[in-house]
């Protein structure tokens, strides 16, 4: 036996065993795993902290907790969902294990990078986790850490900043090493136009990463100074501006959504022809839509901020722009839609997932409308109006692309398959969850129920009530579909074949599970990436 | 009234029902389209599938109507953002300051209230800072929401329409107590509320027994300030030693209740030494009595109603927003049984027990952080801004809270 045919699970490449085998790998699947398997823990950590802030509103007043609890309950899930598992989750886990093999490369352009890019990535979560235990108590200011509330607080903001601050340099890195590997390790003959959209939509993304996220990172040290030095820039008690903080921390954190969007965005365009065999409907527009959304997505941070005292003239701008920014996510959707047309479709979980996407993700960008529209924005700004949107669009956009990622290349990369009716069965549990969690809540939002309340007057509470109950159904349907995708991987069926979906990038070519060196013989780089004639499911 | 100017609500909705109505009808057409095509061209129905790349005269017409559709929907919001903003030159202005955590409204008078008051059928413009960190005035009815940020000056306009009351909510995340930094903006008919904004504050109302010595012009003849008139002053007189004579004979008797109502109902039985035979006798009833005689206890100023100046200061300020008085936890100490108590606190990192006499109530008023009560953050702001006057009203108010 060559060494060729043993998997990256029995080969470690390092001349290590054991745990210290994965610690210091460079290989760019295990290190995509180990990023999965730290998400993992930490989706699960900040789900159950959603679920018990949904318990908290389910009736006005102390219902498990006191407000101080409450607001820093609220802050960690936004952190942790935010930072360290909605960012990385694509990208780095799944990014990491399929955007090498569908270019044909061996591994990413700088593997060692890419493992202290992991490192980073650990640190911060460490010290974001230290900052609950350590100092004035957990940090108590919303994910966004406005000042001058950030400023005035006692909780432990300055640990947490710096954690945000690391977590940005291993979003940086990663950026950084993907566009770099997609410039420069294209297989001979992979050009430009047969680069998967998967691949296509972590180039987009990595460009945001590389240009946005150091602007995060200045924002949070200068948050530390102010709190540690105080320094005086965004104080007004000494001469400095809250607002102008503001614009600093969005010009990052709205191109973050499109960090989070994008890439799941991708694992949609790369799944639906899959299942229809029929090539992606307008190749070109949907890659080039990616890159309009990068581009037009990074002018748009200021709607944000229609509340917040800024010009009119500001508000016109921005508000026109967010407008402009619809219209290539709009585009995509018809695209998907235009795919199945004709197709011949086979509804296997990963398609059942990429159509929740499609689905939720159109309810989340169609209610962007509203938000964007300066009028209509001034009503609902701050409002769960707004936690509705975000978590559709992030939850059932960003959420369930990974999920259908997961079920799409997860078998290639474990040798073996799940239940696949199990499969569905969570699905459909998960979409009755979600929509009975978040649906109500853009009805009280409407009504006037502003976000980040711990008390509410009693007129909201129905909504509140639904909402609660929709929170146990999503998390029943998670439990279902995490347990089927673990049991599984770790005793479902031995897959025989390469490609048990018939997929016609290159990742599916390659032995199953892959090799540690990916590929056994030259990539073929002949076909298209959405040209499924001539090629046949293999289990 | 101009009728333009009524109708910011409604265009702000308009905007809504127009891209809700939009968004629905593209929601329900993608749904059913994929449905249909999830049934039609499924594996058993078309087991051959169609080699289609892409249509170019498709792509543009979902390139162009949606740039259309979306351009409309910027100009509906745009047109309910200019109303929400233009604010009519004849508004009646009203000053809102938020602090953690509540709302004070000043009107141009100079009164100040802790709901917003305000007169029906009226464009009201509200002019929005803070003292501490940025809050969010929101008003739900009137669509109407802009963030009071230190340091800066924003508003809100809206017509007040009929007399009702709406829901102020704090919509910018504040700390502990967002959630109840709450209040109401009140409409009341015109000339209510001008009734309303030139009466002078509640704590100036003068009690009943006062009342009853103005009517019977008792004042005429006696001060409250101790200097002496054609009668003596009524100040201090409650419980007074007093020199009388009684048929020509000196003796000294304490002015207890009995004795100031036998000199009001018949003055002739008792003179006090030094003043003259002058008073004539009043017909009061035993209740009107004891509530002058009320007063009298009071050293001629009532003592209820500081406490209840207090109270209000103690509202309208916010204090009440983080300190109860019914002695329950909010954000800070209560204020009941405040006073003398012994507290333990830290100064300058340093743990110490003081007593909680007035002097250290004032200090705590005026320079919160320099002595924290244990168990609490340091989170309160300086109320320096606070007369002499109200600081003694607050502190004989909390004095009653036992």
């Amino acid at each position: 036996m060559s060494s060729n045919s043993l998997s990256f699970w029995e080969d470690s490449g390092n001349g290590r065993t054991g745990i210290m085998a994965w610690l210091t790998t460079t290989d760019h699947k295990r290190i995509g795993l180990m990023y999965m398997y730290v998400i993992l823990a930490m989706f699960i950590a900040g789900l159950c902290l959603g679920l018990a802030i949904r318990l908290e509103l389910i009736a006005p007043g102390r219902t498990i907790m006191d407000a101080q609890t409450y607001n820093t309950v609220f802050t960690l899930h936004g952190v942790i969902m935010i930072f360290i598992v909605v960012i990385p989750s694509i990208p780095a886990a799944i990014g990491n294990l399929v955007l090498p093999i569908q270019l044909g490369a061996e591994d990413v352009a700088f593997p060692r990078l890419n493992l202290f890019s992991w490192y980073l990535y650990i640190g911060g979560t460490i010290l974001a986790l230290v900052s609950l235990f350590t100092g004035g108590g957990a940090p108590d200011t919303g994910w966004t850490f406005y000042v001058p509330f950030s400023e005035f607080t006692t909780t432990n903001v300055s640990v947490a900043v710096i954690a945000v601050f690391i977590l940005g340099f291993s979003s940086i890195l990663t950026g950084l090493n993907f566009i770099t590997t997609i410039h420069r390790l294209r297989a001979p003959g992979m050009t430009w136009t047969k680069i998967p959209l998967f691949t296509w939509s972590l180039y987009a993304t990595g460009w945001i990463q590389v240009l946005a996220t150091p602007v995060l990172g200045i924002t949070v040290l200068l948050i530390f100074a102010e709190r540690v030095l105080g320094v005086g820039l965004f104080d007004p008690n000494k001469g400095g501006d809250p607002i102008l903080y503001q614009h600093l921390f969005w010009i990052y954190s709205h191109p973050a959504v499109y960090i989070m969007i994008l890439p799941a965005m991708g694992v949609v365009s790369d799944i639906i022809p899959v299942f229809a065999r029929k090539p992606i409907f307008g190749y070109k527009t949907i890659a080039f839509s990616s890159l309009m959304i990068a581009f037009a997505g990074s002018l748009v941070w200021a709607h944000h901020m229609f509340t917040s005292g800024m010009s009119d003239t500001a508000v016109l701008i921005f508000s026109l722009l967010t407008f402009v920014v619809a219209i290539p996510s709009a585009i995509k959707v018809f695209n998907w839609t235009a795919t199945l047309y004709k197709g011949s479709i086979t509804v296997d979980p990963p398609l059942l997932y990429a159509l929740g996407f499609i689905f939720l993700f159109s309810v989340g960008g169609l209610t962007g409308l509203i938000l964007g529209s300066a009028g209509t924005d001034i009503h609902v700004h701050d409002t769960y109006f707004v936690v509705s949107h975000f978590h559709y669009v992030i939850f059932g956009g960003t959420g369930f692309g990974m999920f259908a990622a997961a079920h799409y290349w997860l078998p290639k990369y474990y040798g073996r398959m799940y239940n696949k009716t199990v499969a569905k069965v969570a699905f459909y549990i998960l979409f009755i969850g979600f929509n009975l969690l978040y649906f109500p809540l853009f009805i009280i939002g409407l009504e006037g129920m502003p976000r980040r309340y711990y008390d509410y007057l009693p007129q909201y509470q129905e909504g509140h009530v639904i909402s609660t109950v929709g929170s146990w159904i999503l998390a029943v349907g998670v439990i279902i579909m995490l347990v089927n995708l673990i049991r599984g991987f770790t005793k479902g069926e031995k897959l025989k074949g390469r490609n048990p979906w018939g997929a016609a990038t290159l990742e599916w070519t390659i032995p199953t599970p892959p090799p540690l060196l990916n590929f056994d013989k030259e990539p073929d780089t002949s076909r298209k990436p959405y040209d499924f004639q001539g090629v046949t499911p293999d289990e | 009234m101009d009728a333009t100017l009524i109708d910011a609500v409604s265009k702000v909705d308009t905007a809504f029902k127009f891209i809700f109505g939009v968004s629905f009808v593209i929601l329900f057409l993608i749904t059913a389209v994929t449905l249909y095509f999830l049934f039609r061209y499924s594996k058993k129905r078309n087991p051959v599938p169609a080699q289609i790349e892409g249509n170019l005269v498709a792509e543009i017409i979902w390139i162009v109507v949606p740039c259309i559709i979306v351009g409309a929907m910027f100009w509906y919001g745009w047109v309910g953002y200019k109303a929400l903003r233009e604010a009519p030159a004849n508004s009646y202005e009203v000053k809102c300051t938020a602090r953690m955590w509540s709302w004070k409204f000043e009107y141009p008078n100079g009164k100040t209230s802790d709901k917003l008051y305000v007169p029906a059928d009226t464009p009201i413009k509200v002019d929005l800072t803070s003292v501490d960190v940025i809050h969010s005035f929101y008003v739900a009815a009137f669509r109407v929401k802009m963030d009071t940020v230190p340091g800066m000056h924003t508003y809100v306009w809206f017509n007040s329409g009929e007399p009702a009351e709406y829901e102020i909510q704090c919509a910018e995340y504040c700390g502990v107590r967002h959630a109840y930094m709450l209040s109401k903006v009140v409409v009341v008919p015109k000339e209510e509320f001008d009734k309303w904004l030139n009466a002078s504050a509640a704590a100036e109302v003068p009690d009943e027994g006062e009342e009853l010595l103005k009517k019977h012009g008792c004042f005429d003849c006696h001060t409250t300030d101790g200097t002496d008139l054609v009668g003596p002053s009524f100040k201090g007189i409650y419980g007074r030693d007093t020199v009388v004579v009684e048929n020509g004979k000196e003796k000294t008797v304490k002015a207890d209740d009995m004795y100031l109502e036998k000199s009001i109902t018949q003055p002739a039985a008792d003179i006090v030494k030094g003043y003259e035979d002058m008073m004539p006798p009043f017909e009061l009833t035993k209740e009107e009595l004891g509530k002058i005689i009320g007063y009298f206890k009071g050293g001629g100023k009532p003592t209820a109603k500081l406490g209840a100046k207090g109270a209000e200061i103690a509202e309208r300020e916010g204090c009440t927003g983080c300190h109860s008085v019914d002695g329950s936890e909010l954000v800070g100490p209560s204020f009941k049984g405040l006073m003398d108590r012994k507290t333990a606190v830290t100064k300058d990192g340093k743990k110490m027990e003081v007593t909680a006499n007035v002097e250290y109530i004032i200090s705590s008023i005026k320079h919160p952080s320099e002595y924290v009560v244990e168990g609490y953050e340091p989170s309160m702001p300086e109320y320096g801004q606070l007369s002499d006057d109200d600081i003694k009203a607050l502190i004989e108010y909390i004095s009653t809270l036992k």
